[in-house]
């Protein structure tokens, strides 16, 4: 799998990522270390303990690094929760967050099968 | 005049020193900038890290505290900072705002990094003074674009800053400096000592300065102060224009001379009348001009030239004429001596040398010793040398406002590094709190002994904090620290502070620090704390070591003495009674059961007193089997020593032990040490010489019996 394969696969824009970072080896580098990052596991514990406002971060977070990365899927549902937790949780966070989690779960199949043909 | 002249050299020094070379600004650099990159995304700051680390040097902060305690590190050395502002613990706009409060946004460019794009963030990282905004995601041009343009920015800025303030500097420095020619050369001419230029604005320094204190009648702001105090070295320039055998006459004028040498004010005045003004200069020209026309009008308004009458005349006129009165009374002239400052006071405030604002001779004689003790600094000539050095940087400050902190920020780098230096090299526990906005900082070394962070905001509310200092603990240093002076900010006490977990003693060393102001504001304070634990363990060992006796733990003799000369010079009004006790027949208990057991009844009998006397009493061994005790009572002290003496007679294993017991009472022998020791040792005599195992109280009848062994007593235990 080609590093542009593993874009198609995760829903994310291959074009305008080489486009913004200008070299490939940079790009792999940050598609690999995306796995390493800690905000969706506390996105995921922050949410299930209330705490919208630590929640609300660390969408943030995920929403800024996919935009980054250009993963177009993940960056879109992670901007729509993010929204959805700006200053307390409102109505529909839940169904955000679920396909966040679906989001995040294709994103990191992707990002594991490219990895592994390496 | 060779104490100006120095001073003015010292000042060219000076300035040399603060000069900072023509174009070193931040494009000339050697080393490689430093550029702060503040996210709390990690892959966020290598990204950005990624495209600007071939050309500067990265540093990295997770989250808003971070960034701060680089800053604080680094001051002006970091170049400039890329920031986040969604952030845990301190997020972007609060980074913005200490920078404000310190001043450092005027310094170092801020980028702001963020996904944020709503216009009232915008708008308010704007208005806390970012540079601009990277949006993500990151381009790799426009990241680099951005940051070089930033940075060439801010480097032309200082360039241009410097510059300017360069010519303003220099500027200021010729102006003063054509004021000091011309008011020498009148002073030349006048015969008068070099002195009565500097001590005529000293005075007017002064005088402004109290007078403002005291109310808010004349507007003066401290540029009011400045300018007056320096052109009332001009109020006799019109002296040029009168005639040398009138000006330096010895004896009285005559009435015609009188009359000429009056013209002077007026001279004076139209001549810098005459002077095309502009810009700052009518200020000066303007002050100048007051000055010299009307520093010999009265407050009865019975002066010349104008004869104006109280506030009429300008507070600036005013306060040169007393000033001048008051040196040319303390000074030398060809025809008077000098009299003393004392004297000079007496016979201005006396009415005898003109009459002057009453506010003023108010200040005059309030601040006489204040004033005294500054004219006599100065008299010494190296002091004037770095007293002219400060007021040259003092006019510098004025002039050039917010553009003289460039100069002075890179010294306070230079410090700030030695301070970093050195607080990284010593084990020490050093801090530093400012009042605004609250923010304590701890060395690295303090804050990892103390298990703090390295920077506290709002230490009065910090959990972490109140566990290390106890509760209060922070407000009383607080309060013990704002209740020190500029002139004396040194603090030192002692406390317990929780290190690691443990309570060790520390001894606290701080100064507080003020501010500029008039009266001084208190800004914070600085210090470090030295665990004392193990010195004062140790000291107060021996301190117990040398107050007490080591078998019985009771105090000894001389402390003993200390102790109950302290009470009754505390308490002279109260009733104390001194008793000696001495073990009968002690040298046989040693004899027949030996050394041991006797020490053993001596650590008994110790305990039995103890336990006998109110814990507020003094008990004490003198040595071998003799001991004391000293009581304070109120009433029936003859029940009081009964018990005490049958509590000193017991049976130790099996041996009788028995007491015989002097007492003297203060109020029959007076409240000394000595003569309640003379009478109670009487007294015990007496107990002895009639068969031991009693109690005796001394009386005067006792006098005498010391020799007679056989000696009766009157009073024996029941």
């Amino acid at each position: 799998m080609t590093l542009k394969e593993c874009y198609t696969a995760l829903g994310g824009d291959y074009e305008d990522v080489l486009g913004r970072l200008r070299s490939e080896r940079l790009v792999q580098k940050f598609v690999l270390k995306f796995l390493d990052d800690g905000s969706y596991g506390l996105l995921c514990d922050s949410f299930a303990a209330g705490n919208w406002e630590e929640a609300f971060r660390a969408a943030h977070t995920i929403k800024g690094m996919c935009q980054n990365l250009s993963f177009t899927g993940l960056g879109a549902s992670s901007h729509a929760l993010t929204e959805a937790l700006r200053g307390g949780k409102k109505p529909g966070a839940e169904e955000l967050l679920e396909q966040v989690k679906a989001d995040y779960a294709a994103t990191a199949e992707a990002i594991r099968a490219y990895q592994a043909e390496l | 005049m060779p104490c100006g002249k120095r001073g003015r050299e010292t000042e060219k020094n000076r300035a040399a020193e603060l000069r900072p070379p023509v174009g070193a600004g931040a494009i000339d650099r050697m080393a490689k900038e430093k550029i702060l990159i503040v996210d709390d995304s990690e892959m966020n700051r290598a990204i950005l890290a990624d495209m600007l680390d071939d050309q500067y040097e990265i540093l990295e902060a997770e989250d808003g505290l971070q960034a701060v305690a680089a800053l604080q590190k680094q001051g002006a050395n970091i170049s400039l900072v890329l920031l986040d502002i969604v952030m845990p613990r301190m997020d972007g706009f609060g980074v913005l705002e200490i920078m404000n409060q310190n001043g450092w946004i005027d310094e170092i460019p801020v980028i702001t990094v963020s996904a944020e794009s709503s216009s009232t963030q915008v708008q308010r990282a704007y208005e806390l003074g970012v540079t601009d905004f990277i949006m993500r995601p990151f381009d790799v041009f426009i990241v680099r674009r951005r940051v070089v343009n930033t940075l060439l920015l801010y480097a032309k800025q200082k360039q241009l800053i410097g510059m300017v303030e360069q010519q303003i500097y220099e500027k200021e420095q010729r102006s003063n400096q054509m004021i000091d020619i011309l008011s020498h050369i009148v002073e030349f001419r006048n015969g008068e000592s070099g002195l009565h230029i500097l001590h005529v604005r000293r005075l007017t320094e002064f005088l402004l300065r109290k007078i403002r204190q005291r109310t808010d009648r004349y507007p003066l702001t401290d540029a009011d102060i400045s300018t007056i105090s320096v052109v009332s070295a001009l109020h006799d320039i019109g002296k040029i224009a009168i005639d040398e055998a009138i000006l330096n006459k010895p004896g009285r004028l005559t009435d015609e001379e009188f009359a000429v040498m009056k013209t002077h004010s007026l001279v004076g005045a139209e001549m810098l009348q005459s002077i095309p003004r502009w810009g700052d200069g009518e200020k000066v020209l303007k002050t100048a001009y007051e000055i010299c026309r009307w520093h010999h009008e009265r407050w009865d308004g019975r002066g010349y030239p104008d004869g104006l009458k109280g506030d009429d005349i300008p507070i600036s006129a005013q306060i040169v004429a007393l000033a001048d009165v008051y040196d040319a009374l303390t000074s030398k002239r060809v025809y008077k001596p000098a009299f003393s400052h004392e004297k000079a006071i007496e016979m201005i405030t006396g009415g005898e040398c003109g009459a002057f604002n009453p506010l003023l001779l108010e200040c005059l004689s309030t601040y006489s010793e204040e004033l005294r003790d500054v004219l006599a600094r100065d008299e010494s000539e190296s002091s004037t040398a770095t007293r002219d050095v400060r007021s040259a940087a003092d006019a510098l400050m004025q002039t050039s406002g917010a553009g003289v902190s460039q100069r002075t920020l890179r010294l306070l780098d230079y410090e700030r590094m030695k301070h970093n230096f050195f607080a990284a090299m010593t084990e020490e526990i050093q801090f530093e709190f400012t009042v605004s906005p609250p923010m304590l900082t701890l060395s690295p070394w303090g804050a990892k002994k103390l298990r703090l962070e390295e920077i506290i905001m709002s230490p009065k509310e910090n959990d972490a904090l109140q566990q290390v200092l106890g509760p209060g603990g922070w407000d009383d240093v607080g309060r013990a620290l704002r209740a020190t002076t500029p002139e004396h900010p040194e603090y030192t006490c002692e406390r317990q502070v929780r290190c690691a977990g443990e309570l060790r003693w520390h001894r606290i060393i701080a100064r507080s620090v003020w501010s500029q102001d008039d009266p001084p504001v208190f800004q914070g304070a600085l210090g470090k704390a030295i665990d004392i634990e193990a010195d004062k363990a140790e000291r107060e060992d021996l301190v117990r070591r040398a107050t007490r006796d080591p078998l019985t733990g009771l105090l000894n003799r001389v402390s003993f003495i200390e102790r109950i000369s302290h009470r009754m010079w505390e308490y002279p009004e109260s009733h104390f009674a001194l008793a000696e006790v001495d073990i009968d027949d002690f040298k046989e208990v040693n004899d027949t059961n030996g050394h041991m057991f006797g020490d053993e009844v001596l650590h008994e009998l110790a305990m039995h007193m103890k336990n006998s006397v109110r814990s507020s009493d003094i008990c004490c061994r003198a040595g071998g089997e003799e001991f004391f005790f000293f009581l304070q009572y109120n009433t029936d002290i003859e029940r009081t020593i009964d018990r005490i003496f049958h509590s000193l007679c017991f049976q130790y294993k099996d041996w009788p032990i028995t007491v015989s017991v002097g007492v003297a009472l203060g109020e029959d022998v007076g409240l000394s040490y000595e003569a309640l020791y003379r009478a109670a040792d009487q007294a015990l005599y007496v107990a002895k010489g009639s068969g031991k195992n009693q109690y005796r109280f001394y009386d005067p009848s006792m006098e005498g019996v010391a020799t007679d062994t056989n000696g009766q007593g009157e009073r024996s235990a029941p």
